[in-house]
């Protein structure tokens, strides 16, 4: 009786570890013949990943001696540069990743990113040149390597609830574009308003949250605010114009006009009808739908007037990743003239060519023409990219935890003071 | 249980020579081998190396390594981020421990009772223990946020909540609450395991003698149950040093540092900053103060516990 | 004595326990509530999650929440994964801890106080502390994103030595008659263990067991740091990744998700809570 019951669980173990070694044997990789290209990136959305595979797919039939394959996986880590760091000190190195723009150079700097110049260069067709110098700009170094494609140029804009304006009986604001009126004071009092009104969110900044505190740092840009010098060494939270823009800000917070945070709770969605603006990406149209009517504008001016925003993200080719020919070379296929104006409908070029109203309209089916004329055809070409440091990730939770206070509404003068304290040893290199 | 009992009973009754030394032992070394050769692979000897990397400076997306010495020490004990973060520890640790015990026993002993329905409130408390860490932080995180559960029952009677996370006075705080309530039934358990086994006679006998049942309780019941709070102590206390999950689905060890432990503060350092060395050294501090705090509790348990664990 | 109880002292006994049940009614609010809510809550259309005044039970029932919660991930396949984890987990646990336990308890070797001592140390650190050696080993082994570390870590590492310990504390009680019964039939030292002792160590299987299970079903940490693809997820780190394409998070979806990992285990626990609780009060934990 005993003898059976071990010897059943014995039975039952065996089968439990062969279950285990079936389930959890990990793939071998060939090294020889053609490579299996793996390329990492951030979106796990079924259309961005069905078009991606479709060109991945139609490349591997033409260069079956090169590549045998094209996977596309998405790093599902809401931090997507941990889990690609994390990732790649792993060893488990992909051929090609999406890189943030914030994080380009820090990737530059480890010697991490393959120089795709010269392949680009070469590529038929190809045309490096009628790339936007702005959004090639974060990839390069003063020697001429191009170390990323600026794959996705995409502006930030200003999402307006007419609706909701209307119903808080606040003025037109389409209407004020192109007018000195237009500024962020005037955006806010409307904010401020509607949300005393109507206890809806006034302005959101949808991606914002503590970790993520540069999405609101870049906004400065109008206030002419930096978070460190222009060649990185000197921290520059201090500076009068970062002061005043924070304490604009607080202040927003502190009236209503911007939501108040909380850990890492969201605030409301724009999508849910509950916010007045919502500075958010182009993409973010595609959430959208009839329920309320709703327009799509340049960032307002600042004290230092107008500067356009873009978030980027490169494709790059990983030096570590085993097969950096076939990958630069799918990658200057992947980013030519034709396949950049079919990716435009996800992701918007780089490309000065691209740069009209027909392509992307197709990226925005939903917004009108002169919405893509107004905020993204005129502002893309001088837009800037968010502040970069090639040793961020050293230093921002530091930002981080010196920023909590004044989203708290603490003294914006000792927060700033604190940060350069915490983070100038460290620009100092 | 009871079988047990008697059965070790009957053998004082009837002593036994002592058997020869058998021939076990290897037995006994083959018994223990896989695990102890499982925790020196997997703890001791990874500590080691932990404690090696933290004389190191070491960026894993490079792969570059230079000995540096006391460097990542220096820098640590300079770092006012590490001071916060062993504050938050500390308090953190001392939160949980003091709470987690105090409502473990005074749950234990409302429940060591006959009483209709017993087993239902048994049972509810100790409910959170089986519910995945994630899934009961994720269900805090909504409950706790401005526009949250919690703020809406403070509103009904009146009173305005706070942004308990993002609330530098209250984020840390908050944090303990989810600790707590997540597993504290589990000492609860214990503590009414050790209550039941305190002879009821001698209760009685106290109260027949015309003491309180706040004082029965602090003379006899507490000296009693004193082998588990000092074992449930220490394992609160490690398990509470250790705290993860929360703190990252929570607050991100905000606002400020007021939530950035060790253990959260080790793991953004290693994986997010990419700084393997100054991460090791972390480590090796966060082991010692999990050390001293158990030795603490260990080589203080003669003034208060009468029996050997 | 109790029998010639006043009616007074009876009256105050009622509203001793009316008091009692109030306390405890209040007391269970932090533990059920939560549970209750996150529960509901999937059902409730995503607008509705913030709803200014909270309610507990949804005004407008929805089944879109759960729904999603299989389409935007591999949702069962993740289940499966942290299953099938949890219970290889928990049978090597049982095994081994119960073979070390048995022989730190009953077996004289060598070295033994040393050893056990060795371990009850090893206990005190943290996986975050060795995470980084361990990390670069799983990664020299090329394991990274496999469930390996994730089986081998909890059963073998320093996590399993309170398995050993409460199998030690248990089998220090085992009545040695029944072991010397047994070898003077000709039972064998590991006959002995595996037909006799082990068997009769149920309420120490039962606590090891929920525990191991319990702790690998909601591992977190080195999901997070281990796994990568969505197809191996578990169910911990699956709960986090509920975003829509536009890295909205998708909340009733997350809390359904939460609540499927929840509720079946909750549900075993309430139909064996019994067993449950005693197992763990039987362990030798309680002192």
């Amino acid at each position: 009786m005993r003898a059976t019951r071990s010897r059943r669980a014995a039975i039952a173990l065996t089968g439990v570890l062969a279950l285990c070694l079936s389930a959890c044997g990990g793939g071998d990789t060939g090294e020889s013949g053609p490579a299996d290209l793996k390329m990492a990136l951030w979106s796990s959305n079924k259309d961005h990943l069905a078009l991606l595979k479709k060109v991945g797919d139609a490349y591997v039939a033409e260069h079956r001696d090169e590549v045998a394959s094209i996977t596309f996986e998405p790093v599902t880590n809401p931090d997507y540069i941990a889990g690609l760091t994390t990732q790649i000190a792993g060893g488990d190195v992909p051929d090609l990743a999406w890189i943030p723009e914030a994080s380009g150079p820090e990737f530059v700097d480890a010697g991490v990113l393959h120089d795709v110049g010269s392949t680009l260069k070469g590529a038929d067709g190809y045309d490096l040149d009628d790339i936007l110098p702005a959004a090639l700009a974060p990839w390069q170094d003063e020697k001429g390597g191009v170390y990323a494609y600026p794959f996705s140029n995409s502006p930030f804009a200003l999402y307006v609830n007419e609706d909701l304006l209307k119903a808080a009986g606040q003025p037109d604001v389409a209407a004020l574009v192109g007018t000195p009126d237009y500024t962020w004071k005037t955006i806010a009092d409307i904010a401020a308003a509607t949300n005393s009104k109507t206890k809806a969110v006034g302005l959101n900044v949808p991606t914002f949250n503590p970790t993520n505190w540069s999405a609101v740092t870049m906004l400065g840009s109008a206030w002419g605010a930096a978070p460190w010098s222009e060649d990185g060494s000197t921290c520059a939270f201090t500076s009068p114009e970062m002061i005043d823009y924070l304490t604009w800000y607080q202040k927003q917070m502190s009236r209503g006009a911007i939501p108040a945070i909380s850990g890492k709770a969201e605030p409301a969605a724009f999508a849910s009808g509950d916010v007045a603006f919502s500075v958010a990406q182009l993409s973010q149209s595609g959430s959208l739908d009839s329920s309320f009517t709703w327009s799509f504008l340049p960032l307002p001016a600042g004290p230092k007037g107008y500067h356009p925003i873009v978030g980027q993200a490169g494709v790059s080719v990983l030096e570590r990743g085993g097969h950096k020919e076939q990958a630069a070379a799918f990658l200057a296929h992947l980013t030519n003239p034709t396949n950049a104006e079919l990716l435009a409908q996800f992701f918007p070029p780089p490309r000065k060519s691209l740069l009209n109203v027909k392509t992307l309209s197709q990226a925005a089916p939903k917004l009108s023409p002169e919405a893509i004329q107004s905020a993204i055809i005129d502002v893309v070409p001088e837009a800037s990219v968010k502040p970069q440091h090639p040793v961020l990730s050293q230093f921002s939770d530091k930002v981080r935890a010196g920023l909590d206070s004044v989203w708290s509404g603490g003294d914006v003068k000792a927060a700033v003071t604190g940060i350069c304290e915490q983070i100038s040893p460290t620009l100092k290199g | 249980m009871t079988a047990h009992t008697s059965a070790a009973n009957d053998r004082r009754v009837v002593p036994k020579p002592r058997p020869r030394p058998d021939r076990g032992r290897w037995l006994g070394v083959a018994f223990v081998a896989p695990q102890v050769l499982g925790v020196i692979i997997l703890g001791v000897v990874p500590f080691l190396f932990v404690i090696w990397y933290s004389f190191n400076e070491w960026r894993p997306l490079t792969g570059e390594r230079e000995f540096t010495g006391l460097d990542n020490y220096s820098r640590l004990f300079a770092d006012p981020t590490f001071s916060a973060s062993v504050v938050a520890s500390l308090l953190f640790s001392v939160g949980v421990l003091v709470l987690n015990l105090v409502i473990a026993i005074s749950l234990a002993v409302l429940l060591n009772r006959r009483m209709r329905g017993i087993t239902a409130f048994r049972t509810i408390f100790f409910s959170p223990v089986v519910v995945s860490v994630v899934a009961w932080s994720v269900t805090w995180g909504f409950l706790l946020a401005p526009d949250g559960g919690i703020n809406g029952a403070l509103q009904l009677l009146g009173i305005d909540g706070t942004s308990w996370l993002a609330d530098s006075s209250t984020a840390l705080l908050s944090l303990v609450v989810v600790q707590v309530f997540k597993g504290v039934g589990m000492n609860m358990v214990l503590f009414l395991a050790a209550l039941q086994s305190v002879p009821e006679e001698i209760r009685e006998a106290a109260q027949l003698d015309g003491a309180s049942p706040w004082r029965s309780f602090w003379s006899i019941t507490v000296p009693m149950i004193a082998p588990t709070i000092l074992l449930t102590g220490i394992l609160t206390t490690i398990g509470s040093l250790e705290v993860f999950a929360p703190v990252q689905l929570l607050t991100d060890g905000g606002p400020g540092n007021a939530t950035n432990v060790l253990p959260f503060f080790l793991y953004r350092t290693a994986f997010v900053s990419q700084q393997f060395g100054y991460a090791s050294a972390i480590g090796v501090v966060l082991f010692a103060i999990i050390l001293a705090l158990t030795m603490l509790q260990w080589t203080t348990r003669r003034k208060w516990v009468h029996d050997e664990v | 004595m109790r029998s010639d109880a006043s009616s007074a002292a009876r009256a105050r006994s009622r509203v001793t326990t009316v008091t009692l049940y109030v306390l405890l009614v209040a007391a269970s609010i932090p533990f059920l509530y939560p549970t209750l809510w996150m529960f509901f809550s999937s059902f409730k259309p995503a607008n509705e999650i913030f709803l200014q005044p909270p309610t507990l039970l949804p005004k407008e029932w929805t089944l879109d929440g759960i729904a999603q919660v299989f389409t935007a991930q591999p949702f069962l396949r993740q289940y499966g994964n942290s299953m099938y984890i949890a219970v290889v987990v928990t049978v090597a646990s049982i095994l081994l801890s119960a073979m070390a336990g048995y022989a730190f308890a009953r077996i004289r070797f060598p070295l033994r106080n040393a050893v056990f001592t060795l371990m009850l140390a090893a206990m005190m650190v943290p996986t975050e502390v060795t995470i980084i050696p361990i990390f670069t080993a799983v990664k020299a082994m090329g394991l990274t994103n496999t469930h390996w570390p994730l089986i081998i870590l909890p059963i073998f590492g320093p996590t399993a030595v309170v398995s050993v310990f409460i199998f030690r504390q248990h089998f220090l009680s085992f009545p040695k008659e029944y072991e010397e019964a047994a070898r003077l039939d000709g039972v064998t030292r590991a006959g002995v263990f595996f037909r006799i002792a082990l068997p009769l160590a149920t309420p120490a299987i039962a606590a090891v067991g929920i525990m191991a299970f319990l702790r690998s079903f909601n591992m977190y940490f080195e999901a997070l740091i281990f796994l990568r693809t969505p197809e191996n997820f578990t169910l911990g780190l699956a709960i986090t990744r509920y975003q829509d394409f536009y890295g909205e998070q998708m909340w009733n979806t997350q809390l359904g998700a939460a609540s499927l990992t929840v509720v079946p285990i909750l549900v075993v626990f309430l139909i064996a809570q019994k067993q449950f609780v005693q197992g763990l009060a039987q362990t030798g934990l309680k002192g």
